[in-house]
């Protein structure tokens, strides 16, 4: 085995830190450390490799990591399950690699004032057995719910499914304990950062410390919301011949006014050409299914059951066919798995069926632009899909967006399949600018590059100042405080520009 | 859901990357390994998503990405590319009990596995590596010692004392079992020599519902575990002297007491014996439970228990046998049975398999006092396991509960309340 890229010195400071169980060098866990499942340049691995990997347990340990980086100037870069679709996790300078998955401790639950506290490297899956026996549950519900964690969550200011019911990440991480990248650890969140929801005291910091993708701090402690577990859960799938049918019935049903609704799903025709041609667990449906809206609502029985049947009424009156209580049913019971598979996609010229990577773009749009970017994003992707032959186009949803307030602007996604084996420059590059492109049409149309993933990947983050504008500058000089050697995550958002 | 499985067009296969190939500077070994697991790891790889994660025994307890199905994929791209080598990666490969629950859990397996005709192939990929790692002389030191030592005595080293070919049917002795017949009863090395009261229930209680079994001339190890540790060479000798000596006894059906050998027995020699290999393999659950169910055993005693089952990885996430357990264990009269589903306990190991046991095993340790902290949660005073090879770790990690939790063979139970007296040893449960 070759010798590890650090020096002695650093080495022994770190294992002195953590215990040598918890300061890996070895290649594999150098190399598998260095991608997420988001299309990775597998012909430039090496460019991503961090140099030396740390699997701290407590917030002490963190700090002490922290100020031996900052001292030494060199890179750190928090990882948590490493499921981010935006590279966040990905090493763009070497440097250490701060794994939190040992970081699993869940602290304290408190039914009396309903938090639960936990560390960064906890999953909701896993939490969520643990919490079964009290009557309550941590509603942050991804797609990646079996996989991604808490501190992923934060790092990446997360949405999820139900959101629209309960709220996204920022929203049910009550408070957090965040190392600042000079070794200085905070709390904040309501007031002290303790319990309380909403206070006015000052300035709100806690937002800031969401979707900074490791670049302002490593969050050590979250302590989150506690729901009581729903009596009853409804889902109805609805089906339509054409597009535009399903796209006012989408409207009407998440502008229905319904406390209880979790959130409504479009699917276009292109994902469900897509779900036919490849989708073992598509069920047959007739061919003039060509878009489907999903819609689920969460709540007590009292408010549950009623809801459903004005769901019913609005589905029917506005066009939808419901697709029966086996599609609605399975579908969204099976949800975190069955539109992620990636997998395999096809060549369009041999309808070969070849392993490929996926990418979800994931702009935030308002609803009005919604058949518009449809369009214009599909013919991108045809363009490429044409030019290249290392593309597939597996279509569209939207997704109601808002927290609490579903009706005015939706998560976007094209899934696009890439076939990674044939990553080369040339394909890198074309890749990039299809990113580019996607996201200049979410900006045109008064959009935002992304709704959960976060901006940071090749492509889309050039785009960023002009998304943001002066913010984007204030943003630089927060950096820059909080962060004055660039050390943490260095690279990310173009914040290189901060220290020029 | 009821899927649509179709065919793939011209019987295209899955592709695969062609020019890109750089095991620059390794021999054909190298080039030949990666060349024939690659696509089987781009369908990971290409996906990434690590559902799988929070089911891995391994995963749980070391909470290390290296030891994760996703890297054992994605440590063979990165070998194709030139980047890792099998010395670099083959320890990682320890870390597994090749128990499948990734296999399962994984949504290209559960949700595109039909329609492709492909599942995602972990266990494989990890006994693969271990046999290419042993061929590149790259050994992992108490694996090497034990397959030596098991090839030497044809019996694997589960004691401290000597095991040897002697006194395999040491266990049988004042029970009279014929050698030879059309019925075999295979004891696995562990219960021959180290809990003999399992294999001395198991044939008292065939022996009450009526079926007629020998045992063999000379019974060897399966050599599923060298197998499994990747030596292939040692395991395919003993399973050729077992297959050897089955047909010079005349057997047509083999009753397996061990879930480990049932793999071997169904999976490994099938595929080493081709159209050859005709035996009837049956796991002794599921005969036991076809004899409850046809009236052929009857419980009388009862057993005033509070008790839980242990889903034998292999039984149940490999080989798709959770009912049959669970029907006898309801039958029991006495016995309060808190049951959890099979599938919550995929993500259950007592992380005695694929060698891990042998090799790291304050890894195992760590595993079975996860299983028992479940178990504990429901407050049983028992858990019932049907694996032999668990219930070591399991034995001793439910003496460390608080209260202790006792840990017995389902077949032990069997022969209790069938009102047998089967005598034999435990001995974790009897040391303390
Ligand atoms: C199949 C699949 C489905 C998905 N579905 C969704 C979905 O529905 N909604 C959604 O929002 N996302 C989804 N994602 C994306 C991904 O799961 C989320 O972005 C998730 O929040 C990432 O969490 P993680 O633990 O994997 O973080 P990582 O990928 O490890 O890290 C993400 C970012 O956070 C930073 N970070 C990690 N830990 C910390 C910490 N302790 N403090 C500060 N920063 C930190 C990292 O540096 C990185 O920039 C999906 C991904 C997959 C693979
Ligand atoms: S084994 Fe399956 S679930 Fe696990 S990372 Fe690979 S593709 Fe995903």
């Amino acid at each position: 085995m070759s010798a590890p890229p650090i020096s002695d010195a650093l080495y022994d400071e770190l294992v002195g830190i953590l215990g040598a169980e918890n300061v890996l060098v070895d290649k594999p866990a150098r190399y598998n450390r260095t991608r997420v499942p988001a299309p990775f340049p597998v012909h430039r691995w090496d460019d991503h490799v961090p140099d030396v990997v740390v699997l701290p347990t407590t917030t002490d340990e963190v700090v002490e990591v922290v100020k031996l980086a900052n001292r030494n100037r060199t890179p750190i870069v928090p990882r948590a399950a490493g499921t981010g679709l935006a590279d966040g996790a990905v090493p763009l300078r070497h440097g250490i690699l701060l794994d939190v998955k040992r970081m699993n401790r869940i602290r304290d639950i408190d039914m009396t004032d309903r938090t639960v506290t936990v560390q960064p490297g906890v999953n909701m899956l896993k939490l969520n057995e643990v919490l079964q026996p009290y009557g309550v549950f941590y509603p942050d519900n991804p797609a990646s719910y079996p996989c991604s964690m808490v501190g992923g969550r934060i790092g990446t200011s997360g949405w999820s499914l139900i959101g629209a019911r309960y709220g996204h990440t920022k929203d049910l991480v009550i408070s957090l304990e965040v190392v600042l990248p000079t070794g200085k650890v905070i709390r904040v969140g309501g007031g002290a950062g303790g319990k309380v929801r909403k206070s006015s005291t000052a300035l709100t910091l806690k937002e800031l410390f969401f979707g900074h993708q490791g670049t302002l701090g490593i969050a050590t402690e979250a302590v989150l919301e506690l729901v009581p577990r729903p009596e009853a859960e409804f889902a109805a799938f609805f089906s339509y011949s054409d597009y535009d049918t399903a796209y006012r019935s989408c409207g009407a049903l998440s502008k229905s006014g319904l406390a209880t609704l979790a959130g409504v799903v479009l699917f276009d025709e292109w994902k469900l050409d897509y779900l036919r041609r490849d989708d073992e667990a598509y069920i047959e449906q007739p061919s003039d299914v060509r878009c489907v809206n999903a819609v689920a609502l969460y709540g007590t029985d009292a408010e549950v059951v009623p809801a459903a049947r004005r769901v019913m009424e609005i589905g029917h009156d506005t066009g939808g066919r419901y697709l029966g209580d086996e599609v609605s049913q399975g579908d969204w019971a099976a949800r975190h798995d069955r539109y992620a598979i990636p997998l395999h996609g096809r060549l369009r010229s041999s309808g070969q069926v070849v392993p490929m990577s996926w990418h979800c773009e994931d702009a935030a749009l308002n609803y009005s632009v919604l058949p518009q970017v449809r369009e214009e994003w599909h013919a991108i992707a045809d363009r490429y899909i044409e030019g290249y032959g290392i593309f597939d186009d597996w279509g569209m949803f939207a997704y109601t967006n808002g927290s609490h307030a579903p009706w005015g602007d939706y998560l976007v996604e094209i899934d696009i399949g890439i076939w990674e084996q044939k990553l080369d420059d040339e394909n890198w590059a074309a890749w990039t600018r299809c990113k580019t492109e996607i996201a200049a049409v979410a900006l045109k149309h008064g959009g935002s590059i992304t709704a959960c993933h976060g901006a940071t990947r090749a492509g889309e983050v050039d785009l960023v100042p002009s998304e943001l504008g002066g913010a984007f500058d204030v943003m630089k000089d927060i950096k820059r405080l909080l962060d004055p050697n660039n050390v943490m995550n260095p690279g990310k958002y173009l914040f290189d520009q901060a220290y020029e | 859901m009821a899927g649509v499985a179709r065919e793939l067009p011209n019987g295209v296969r899955m592709g695969h990357g062609d020019g890109q190939v750089n095991g620059g500077g390794h021999d054909d070994g190298h080039r030949e390994f990666v060349e024939t697991w690659r696509d089987t790891a781009y369908g990971c790889f290409s996906s990434g998503h690590k559902f799988c994660r929070n089911v891995c025994p391994v995963m749980q307890v070391t909470r290390n990405e290296n030891h994760s199905p996703t890297a054992f994929h994605a440590n063979v791209v990165a070998m194709e590319r030139g980047h890792l080598t099998v010395a670099d990666v083959a320890e990682d490969y320890v870390h597994c009990t090749q128990c499948g629950a990734c296999e399962l859990r994984c949504p290209n397996t559960l949700m595109a596995g039909d329609f492709y005709r492909a599942r995602t192939r972990t266990v494989d990929v990890v006994k693969a590596m271990r046999a290419f790692a042993v061929s590149q002389g790259v050994e992992q030191p108490n694996w090497s010692r034990w397959v030596e030592a098991t090839v030497d005595a044809k019996n694997e080293p589960v004691l401290d004392v000597p095991v040897s070919q002697a006194n395999v049917r040491d266990w049988a002795e004042d029970l009279g079992i014929p050698t030879g017949g059309s019925t075999l009863l295979f004891v696995d090395c562990e219960a021959a020599f180290y809990r003999t009261s399992l294999p001395r229930s198991v044939a008292q209680v065939l022996r009450t519902g009526g079926v007629e079994f020998g045992l063999m001339a000379e019974q060897w190890c399966c050599g599923g575990p060298a197998l499994e540790m990747g030596y292939p060479e040692a395991a395919r000798t003993l399973a050729e002297h077992n297959v050897a000596d089955w047909r010079g006894c005349g057997a047509e059906r083999i009753i397996t007491l061990d879930p480990h050998d049932y793999i071997s027995f169904t999976e490994d020699y099938p595929r080493w014996f081709g159209d050859d290999y005709d035996f009837e393999i049956v796991h002794v659950t599921e005969l036991v439970a076809e004899l409850v169910r046809d009236g052929k055993l009857t419980f009388t005693v009862p057993i005033e228990r509070v008790a839980t089952y242990h889903d034998p990885c292999r039984l149940n996430k490999r080989k798709g046998i959770h009912a049959s357990p669970r029907e006898i264990l309801r039958a029991i009269p006495g016995l309060e049975f808190r049951d959890v589903d099979h599938v919550t306990q995929w993500s259950y190991c007592s992380g005695a398999g694929g060698g891990l046991m042998v090799e790291k095993p304050e890894i195992t340790a760590a595993i079975s006092a996860q299983r028992l902290e479940h178990a504990a949660r429901l407050d049983v005073d028992l858990l019932v396991s049907a694996c032999v090879w668990s219930e070591r770790p399991l034995t001793t990690a439910g003496l460390e509960q608080d209260p202790q939790i006792e840990v017995r063979d389902l077949m032990e139970l069997v022969a209790e309340s069938l009102g047998l007296h089967t005598a034999g040893v435990r001995r974790e449960a009897a040391q303390q």
